[in-house]
């Protein structure tokens, strides 16, 4: 009575368990390489470099393969079903099938194989839970004071003396206290490769450790919306080996560059930096510019990116950020200035030397 | 449309003697048909399908809006539109899409559905459900004004553009202007059309069911509703109270959420979620009441383990209120509310998954008959399936520090709203439609809509799951080119042209339908229950005669147990109705609203004044209007006139032999 013999259903059985096995050696062997291929990048989820990344990674993967396998069965029977039990001609002729209500043994079966399959998740959660959102003990550990702004971060190293903005440096191998604070609305700090976020809420001290295991260039982003130019609102991470990073530290503390009295560019800019409000929003360690409403700039012309991790820190791109502020990202305060708008083109260049000279 | 299933009624439409004496002005309306008709109409079966169409109108307003921001993103650093258009489209976006398309389009078939399902001739309060819908309509007017306003030379923040979570302290007068006070009383209004609904439909289901409807026979769509129903009613008040607290720190400097004053912003989060959670279980509890309508009924089988089914739709409800706290795992939780809360996300899982093997259990030894409204049904079951086990993902808290505010929870909500409840809303509409409109549409087309629909929109959204974990946060209106995520984007905008395209092709499907479709008759789909036993469009008083209910799927029974048929003679039609007349003070009750909601929102405006707005002069008008019709409703009288539905059923024979 079975509309496809008793060895088909044998075949695609084993056809359907050759292929899921296939399918499950290809992705323990290799997995990293197909979700690369999806979710690469910079800001990837997968391309994790950092223990607690990592144990958020382990996590996605048991979430992801107790789903997959409930979809292939349930998904399974549910095709098998639709195709099985599909009305064939002359069926609405015959009486309507049984009129069955249900079947208790299978509903609490299933109900009993549901709790199993989440406490498979429930058990690794809880203990990531604990792992991640408490903090270690440490001595080593490096605090970093994150200061969000709409839209551009501060960052303070309150036992190094060092301020800095859009960029920082963290050392490899050592855990790091981030301490979470915004000046304004809600904002959310994330470096995904080395961790999930946590957002910076008014009125509320929340913290959270990262570590970095390799070095590199990590890319961090605000995540949660925070106004206009939300999207804009980028930052970089640089690990390095500890001798490096404290050679970062020696450099950061240190006041800025003395403008060359030979490059008159430079000089220009210098004094435009005092004559047009720039030291209104601005500091630059050394010269008495000591605004506090936008980005230190002490070692502007040493940072990789402009803007907040916006663009690269080149030339024609500081050229086109202060010509037009609010065309670069819109709603930023700098583009409200009426001496910024004034501005005129040798001006920017001789302001662009000046910045980039601040090594 | 508008004459079916009310010809041959006018005429015994007259009203009664006014005999209570009261003056011309309390006397209510009598026309039933034409524009004054329905905007007086008190008819359950009218509301429902004027809430329907303004439902499907603001899908297109939403569904335009979701249609530019893909496009915007369609690829890198797009200059396409700016960063503060892109914040008003994905704000109202959401807020349409939730309140003024999901919801209403729900509530129409509440409205329609619900008294023929249960045996009633009408709700328990007709005009307050009239007034449901002019508040809603009035709320949804509202709300979208700001794109009018925008384009006035001397206002520009009319659109709000703080989210459709609104978070404070984005929210507050320092960061955003009008466009977050149109946001916080258009929610208002909103929120009263809901919980007047909810209460009406709460009171409906309890009380107007037939002889012999019992809780355990009702339809499982009923069930739901009136789950859903107590979860508006506990819900809303909550977020009612956010936004009163938000007007007050807006216009009266309160400072609740005002970090300088010491509020707390979180606090918004803790009010707007216990709210917010639950919402979503209102939009999916009578999308999940439509699959188990249409599954048996194109099976052939009762509902497996109704019992079960409805008692986790109630579980799912419950359990809804006590994990509010999981869309903030990332706002600094305590461990042991981030576990609690993860555990009894993951607890959803259950009673959410014992439907699913339900719905498989129906189909199970029966015969299926793909019909359209079948394949939405189905593909609901796998895109729910898929939503749901983002969920899951979502409820590992940790994992979710990732992925908290990417694409890939875009990815996940829009599974469970889009393919969870709206293939869930296609079903209900291509099941009911013949009921409704008393025509039957073509299957082919009808198929042609579900696939383009089904495509497009796995299409747009799976690679977002791929954004999501690549890393792309939600709300940003650019992104760099080398993040690796525009191969996704491209590919998603793409499957959105797709689904608008499947959308635009149902709204065509829907058109010639009701133009020229088919005859529909009474029960074409061999359904199981009651409102199929109606003539199709039903008459204005339902059921002619009550029917006794003795069984689950009573329509069913009728049509397969030779006993019950011997039943069925015997109830006989009354040969008198009672019809409750139309009034114009809902409409009127919500006109105010709208009126004072206006005077609120400029109330504190940079705007200064003119035409009375910027003082209270409108704000106190509108709410006398509301009180004064209110008062007139209370004292318009009964009312009421009958109606003869054997007469109408030998006018109906007479006219047809005439043809």
């Amino acid at each position: 009575m079975f509309p496809i013999s008793f060895s088909t259903v044998r075949k695609s059985i084993r056809l359907t368990a050759l292929l899921a096995l296939t399918l499950f050696f290809v992705g323990c062997g290799q997995f990293d390489g197909p979700m690369e291929w999806f979710s690469g990048g910079h800001q990837s989820t997968f391309e994790v470099r950092g223990p607690v990344a990592q144990q958020q990674l382990d996590l996605f993967y048991v979430t992801l393969w107790v789903t997959l396998f409930i979809f292939v069965t349930v998904g399974g029977v549910l095709a098998y079903t639709t195709f099985r039990f599909r009305q064939k001609p002359g069926d609405s002729e015959k009486p309507p099938p049984a009129q069955t209500h249900g079947h208790p043994l299978v509903e609490i079966g299933l109900i009993v194989a549901a709790v199993f399959l989440l406490v498979i998740i429930a058990v690794p959660t809880v203990r990531a839970i604990y792992d991640i959102y408490e903090l270690p003990e440490d001595e080593d550990m490096l605090v970093i004071d994150v200061i969000a702004y709409q839209w551009w971060w501060a960052f303070e190293y309150p036992d190094e003396e060092v301020v800095t903005a859009n960029e920082i440096a963290i050392p490899v191998g050592r855990k790091v206290k981030f301490n979470l604070r915004t000046v304004d609305v809600i904002h959310s700090f994330w470096i995904p490769r080395l961790g999930g976020k946590i957002d910076m809420i008014p009125n509320r001290d929340n913290w959270m450790w990262l570590q970095a295991d390799v070095p590199g260039q990590y890319w961090g982003q605000c995540a949660e919306f925070c106004g206009e130019s939300h999207a804009n609102m980028k930052f970089r991470v640089f690990a390095m080996e500890e001798d490096d990073f404290q050679d970062w530290l020696d450099h950061q503390r240190s006041d800025a560059v003395e403008p060359d009295p030979e490059d008159s560019l430079v000089v220009t800019g210098s004094e435009l930096f005092r004559s047009r409000g720039c030291i209104g929003c601005h500091a630059v360690q050394g010269t008495g510019a000591m605004g506090i409403a936008g980005p230190d700039l002490t070692h502007f012309g040493s940072r990789k990116t402009l803007g907040a991790g916006m663009a690269d820190n080149t030339p024609e791109n500081l050229f086109h950020w202060l010509r037009d502020p609010d065309g670069f990202k819109p709603g930023n305060l700098m583009a409200l200035d009426p001496q910024v708008r004034n501005l005129s083109d040798d001006d920017i260049e001789a302001l662009s030397a000046y910045l980039q000279s601040l090594k | 449309m508008e004459n079916q299933g009310i010809q041959g009624n006018v005429i015994a439409g007259a009203p009664e003697a006014n005999t209570s004496g009261r003056s011309r002005l309390f006397s209510r309306p009598t026309a039933t048909t034409g524009v004054v008709g329905w905007l007086t109409t008190v008819d359950h079966k009218k509301i429902g399908i004027m809430y329907g169409l303004a439902a499907l109108f603001f899908l297109i307003v939403g569904g335009i809006e979701a249609l530019i921001i893909r496009l915007q993103l369609a690829v890198p650093n797009n200059d396409l539109i700016s960063a503060q258009f892109y914040n008003e489209l994905f704000t109202m976006h959401g807020t349409t899409m939730i309140f003024l398309a999901v919801m209403p389009l729900g509530a129409a078939f509440f409205n329609y559905m619900i008294p023929l399902q249960i045996g009633a001739r009408d709700v328990a309060f007709p005009r307050l459900n009239a007034f449901s819908l002019w508040t809603f309509l009035a709320g949804g007017i509202f709300i979208n004004t700001g794109w009018f306003l925008n384009m006035l030379p001397a206002i520009g923040d009319a659109v709000p553009k703080i989210g459709w979570f609104g978070y404070a302290n984005l929210t507050s007068s320092n960061y955003s202007g009008i466009g977050t006070d149109f946001w916080v009383f258009g929610l208002q209004i909103l929120g009263i059309a809901s919980i007047v609904a909810a209460l009406n439909f709460i009171v409906t289901i309890i009380n107007m069911r037939a002889p012999g409807m019992t809780m355990m026979r009702l339809p499982v769509f009923t069930w739901m509703v009136l789950v859903t129903s107590f979860l508006i009613i506990l819900a809303f008040p909550a977020i009612t109270i956010a936004l009163a607290c938000l007007m007050m720190d807006r216009m009266f400097g309160t400072g609740f959420f005002e970090p300088v004053f010491g509020g707390q912003p979180i606090l918004w989060q803790h009010l707007f979620w216990i709210f917010g959670h639950p919402e979503v279980y209102i939009l999916i509890l009578p999308a999940m009441g439509i699959i188990s309508e249409v599954l048996p009924t194109f099976s052939r089988k009762p509902l497996f383990g109704y019992a079960i089914i409805v008692f986790s739709g109630v579980i799912i409800g419950v359990l809804g209120f006590a994990v509010w706290a999981h869309h903030m795992f990332t706002t600094g939780l305590s461990t042991i509310a981030k576990t609690a809360f993860a555990l009894a996300t993951m607890a959803i899982a259950v009673p959410t998954g014992v439907k699913i093997f339900n719905w498989i259990g129906t189909m199970w030894g029966g015969q299926l008959r793909f019909t359209t409204p079948m394949l939405f049904a189905l593909g609901f079951i796998w895109m729910f399936m898929i939503g749901g086990f983002s969920g899951i993902m979502h409820a590992a808290a940790p994992a979710d520090g990732q992925q908290h505010d990417t694409y890939f929870v875009v990815a996940h909500f829009h599974y469970v709203l889009i393919g969870g409840s709206l293939f869930a809303l296609f079903t209900g509409l291509y099941y009911w439609i013949p009921k409704i409109s008393g025509k039957m549409f073509t299957e082919t087309l009808g198929k042609w809509v579900f696939w383009i629909m089904f495509a497009g929109f796995n299409v747009t959204f799976f690679p977002h799951h791929f954004l999501g974990l690549g890393g792309m946060p939600r709300r940003t209106y650019q992104y760099d080119a080398d993040m690796g995520l525009n191969t996704w984007n491209f590919v998603s905008t793409v499957g959105s042209l797709v689904l608008g395209i499947g959308i635009l092709l149902f709204l065509y499907h829907l058109f010639i339908t009701l133009k020229r479709g088919a005859k529909a008759g009474n029960d074409p789909w061999d359904a199981r229950t009651l409102e199929w036993s109606l003539p199709s469009p039903p008459p204005e008083y339902n059921f002619a005669a009550v029917p006794k209910v003795t069984s689950r799927d009573e329509f069913w029974a009728r049509k397969m147990i030779p006993e019950k048929k011997k039943l069925i003679a015997e109830e006989k039609a009354e040969s008198s109705i009672h019809m409750p007349s139309p009034s114009w003070f809902p409409l009127i009750a919500s006109i105010g609203l709208l009126i004072g909601a206006y005077g609120m929102a400029f109330l504190k405006s940079d705007y200064g004044n003119f035409l009375g707005f910027g003082t209270l002069f409108w704000p106190i008008t509108g709410l006398l209007i509301t009180i004064g019709a209110i008062f007139a409703w209370a004292f318009e009288g009964p009312g009421g006139y009958h109606l003869h539905p054997e007469e109408d059923a030998q006018e109906k024979e007479s006219s047809g032999k005439a043809k």
